[in-house]
């Protein structure tokens, strides 16, 4: 359970996205999900640490207001 | 719901090894072997380089359809293009991991291993008995498999064990960043790799050249984004390839992490067992997993079926594996990933002069143990380095 809402979150740009899973285990509320045709990040789980964006070899993650 | 005996997730060297020693060791156990992608070892994400020695444990290469290249010399490039050739014998070989995880995973179905591809695991939760179950689709279907034992060998997402309530987050340290090309029309020794450091080219890690072919290899690099200027890993790697091989066409294009870290604490737990990649058991300062996943693989297969038949699936029963590993590889690893983090202090210039004076020793002489002990005398600073190394 989340008390504070974080004014950013990441997400994930599909057409730029290998699938690669490099970001899963630097996610620490596992809020990042693959699956075979798809990956999404949990915008529920999110805490929006940004551990997740520089990592991306090809730079598919980035941070947007937590609308 | 159907039971298994052993489920393994990931059909990669760790679970295709995995399920056939536990098929091996217990021909009357089901074994099944599960793979989210729809070809077992498609996509790559190698740099399919592997070590003579430890290849050979599994598999005989000599003539192999999965092996691309042997490969005979090592060749480190300082950050100023000092280039540094060190002869061994035997160094290696340069795999297609396409075939190889195939032909492993073929060597599994031929012992009575079950593989379904094209299948994931989504999910797993414990039930009233102590077994696992393990929540799988496939294609629009889903399904639910009661394992007495399940074997996380799902890579470098490494959620399976997480799933169990293990602990296999990375810190980004020590996650390196890795994009790779098969570039084609270059010039280099086929017989050869090439590793060069440096902070502009790969901070953190190295960039690599591993032969396929005359003219054909795998150009990428692993760098730790936390000392970017900023680039990420494929704006490296593009600034590299312009530099060097300017006329090479890509080919192929791969990205993926390799995570540089030590085993996670605990490989184990009530009826799971984690293997490879998803272990963390990467060698820290080389970067290779693959000899190392099929070691874990084959001591967890073979502890899930004697844990099976002893009828005991405990974590306490199931620490052994944990136990084997650290004594076979793991300890090794918390000595090399000291090294990684004193090699991370040392600067461009260090590693330019350290060049310079190792070529100075004959070539036929210049072994990476003469290197290392050339180095120690030339550059003091090194101690430190061997000392926290030996101790």
């Amino acid at each position: 359970m989340r008390h504070v809402r974080p004014a950013e979150i990441a997400i994930v740009d599909l057409n730029v996205c290998d699938r690669c899973g490099l970001c899963l285990p630097l996610c620490p509320p596992a809020a990042i999900h693959l699956a075979l045709t798809e990956l999404e990040v949990d915008r529920d789980t999110c805490t929006g640490c940004r551990k997740c964006i520089a990592p991306c070899p090809v730079g598919a993650l980035s941070m947007v207001p937590n609308a | 719901m159907p039971d298994v005996d052993v489920l393994v997730v990931g059909a990669g060297p760790a679970g295709a090894v995995a399920a056939l020693e536990a098929k091996r060791s217990a021909p009357q156990l089901d074994v099944l072997l599960l793979e989210r992608d729809r070809a077992v070892g498609a996509p790559v994400r190698c740099a399919e380089g592997v070590g003579n020695a430890g290849l050979r444990e599994f598999a005989d290469p000599d003539g192999a359809p999965w092996v691309a290249r042997k490969i005979t010399r090592v060749i480190f490039v300082a950050p100023d293009d000092t280039e540094v050739k060190v002869a061994e014998r035997d160094v290696g070989w340069i795999l297609d991991r396409t075939r190889f995880d195939a032909y492993l995973a073929a060597d599994a179905g031929a012992a009575g291993v079950e593989l379904l591809v094209g299948t994931e695991a989504s999910g797993m939760r414990h039930d009233a008995d102590g077994r696992w179950e393990v929540a799988v689709r496939s294609g629009g279907s889903a399904d639910t498999y009661r394992a007495k034992v399940v074997i996380a060998a799902d890579g470098v997402e490494a959620m399976v064990g997480r799933w169990a309530g293990l602990d296999s987050r990375v810190p980004a340290r020590d996650m390196e960043s890795c994009v790779q090309y098969v570039v084609q029309g270059i010039d280099f020794d086929p017989d050869a790799i090439y590793l060069q450091f440096g902070d502009q080219i790969a901070p953190g890690g190295y960039a690599w050249v591993f032969p396929k072919a005359p003219g054909i290899a795998n150009v990428g690099l692993g760098m730790v984004a936390l000392k970017s200027d900023g680039r990420n890993a494929r704006q490296y790697l593009d600034d590299w390839i312009a530099r060097r091989y300017p006329r090479g066409a890509r080919t192929g294009y791969t990205v993926g992490g390799v995570i540089a870290h030590t085993t996670i604490k605990k490989t184990y737990t009530n009826g799971v067992l984690v293997a490879g990649d998803a272990a963390h058991m990467i060698n820290p300062l080389s970067g290779g997993g693959i000899v190392n996943a099929m070691k874990a693989g084959r001591l967890a297969g073979r502890t899930a079926a004697a844990a099976i038949r002893e009828g005991d699936t405990s974590a306490r029963r199931l620490a052994a594996y944990h136990q084997a590993w650290m004594d076979l590889l793991g300890e090794d690893h918390l000595k090399y990933y000291r090294i990684k983090q004193a090699l991370e202090e040392l600067d461009d210039d260090f590693f330019n002069g350290l060049a310079r004076t190792v070529n100075k020793i004959p070539r036929e002489k210049r072994s990476l143990g003469r290197i290392f002990a050339h180095a120690l005398v030339k550059h003091p600073q090194l101690i430190p380095v061997a000392a926290r190394y030996f101790v």
